[in-house]
């Protein structure tokens, strides 16, 4: 059995947020090495400024706000639980000049890497998700 | 009920009990018995699929007061399991056992209370050593816990302290198929 789980971050709202890192962290509890591939818009869940700026879809705004009234934790104390749990985050290179995004625009402990990168953890993952 | 840890999660969403079970998890020593407390209706399901998955054993749910409260013990699934006490017993024969033998479980408080041989008396297997004058030499002993391990373990400190006809009863409650008595 695989004890790895591969996920991809390719969209940046904030629900494809609370996707990509509840399971991220639930797996991280579950003794699993987790690495997430953040790409085109999943960059803005690692980004400084982007990550408190998560866009909602039109009409969901009620949903939004059960996220506070259900004491969900933050995005950003997700990401930080996520790195306290040994989570490894690779963001893609090719976006980020093509966004014209820096490595310091993005949050710390992050590693910058190429679709090898990812694709060389997720070779035996399972599961591999995409967001 | 008698536990070594408590953790309170209540009011805190998925993944939340999880990540403060792990990392509770974390800080205990292995056989320790940690209760969670949580109100979110999913660690009904993610308490025990989690414990499944990391090796550690889920020993049961109360429901009260609409908290739900799981209870837990620490593995080391690194462990491989040795037996190594001579004298063994077929789980399958406990029920068949004569009137002037008894059978003890070594196992924590709180694992014995979801669920027992009836009619078996509990003493943990860390309290044991305190508490041989509650048990009769001249009787039989069979002792039982969850896989046969702890049992091993207190069969060879009971023989060291003069009991003689003690047995441990292989594979333990994970074998035992016949009558379960709970106290909760």
């Amino acid at each position: 059995m695989s004890n790895k789980v591969a996920i991809i971050a390719s969209n940046g709202g904030l629900f494809d947020a609370y996707k990509v890192f509840n399971i991220a962290t639930a797996a991280a509890a579950t003794e699993k090495e987790v690495t997430i591939f953040f790409t085109f818009e999943g960059l803005n869940f690692i980004h400084k400024q982007g990550i408190n700026h998560l866009s909602v879809p039109a009409g969901s705004e009620q949903v939004a706000a059960g996220f506070e009234n259900a004491n969900i934790p933050s995005i950003p104390e997700l990401l930080e639980m996520a790195q306290d749990l040994g989570v490894k985050f690779i963001a893609c290179q090719m976006t980020m000049d093509v966004m014209g995004i820096k490595a310091e625009d993005l949050v710390d402990g992050i590693e910058v890497g190429g679709a090898v990168t990812f694709l060389e953890f997720a070779k035996d993952a399972a599961p591999s998700l995409s967001f | 009920m008698k536990v070594d840890h408590q953790l309170d999660v209540t009011g805190m969403a998925c993944p939340m009990p999880i990540v403060k079970t792990k990392k509770t998890m974390n800080t205990l020593e292995v056989g320790a018995t940690l209760e969670v407390v949580s109100t979110d209706a999913g660690s009904k399901a993610d308490l025990p699929a989690w414990a499944d998955s990391t090796g550690h054993q889920y020993i049961g749910l109360v429901e009260e007061d609409g908290k739900l409260i799981h209870y837990l013990r620490k593995c080391d699934p690194s462990k491989v399991e040795q037996v190594h006490f001579e004298k063994t017993f077929n789980v399958e024969n406990l029920d068949s056992i004569s009137s002037d033998s008894l059978v003890l479980d070594v196992r924590e408080e709180v694992e014995y209370a979801f669920g027992h041989v009836k009619g078996s008396i509990s003493i943990p297997f860390g309290q044991l050593f305190d508490n041989l004058s509650q048990l009769n030499k001249d009787k039989t002993i069979y002792v039982i816990c969850r896989s046969g391990q702890r049992s091993d373990l207190a069969c060879q400190m009971l023989q060291k302290n003069g009991f003689d006809e003690v047995f441990n009863v292989e594979q333990g409650m994970n074998g035992y198929k016949g009558l379960i008595e709970k106290t909760i």
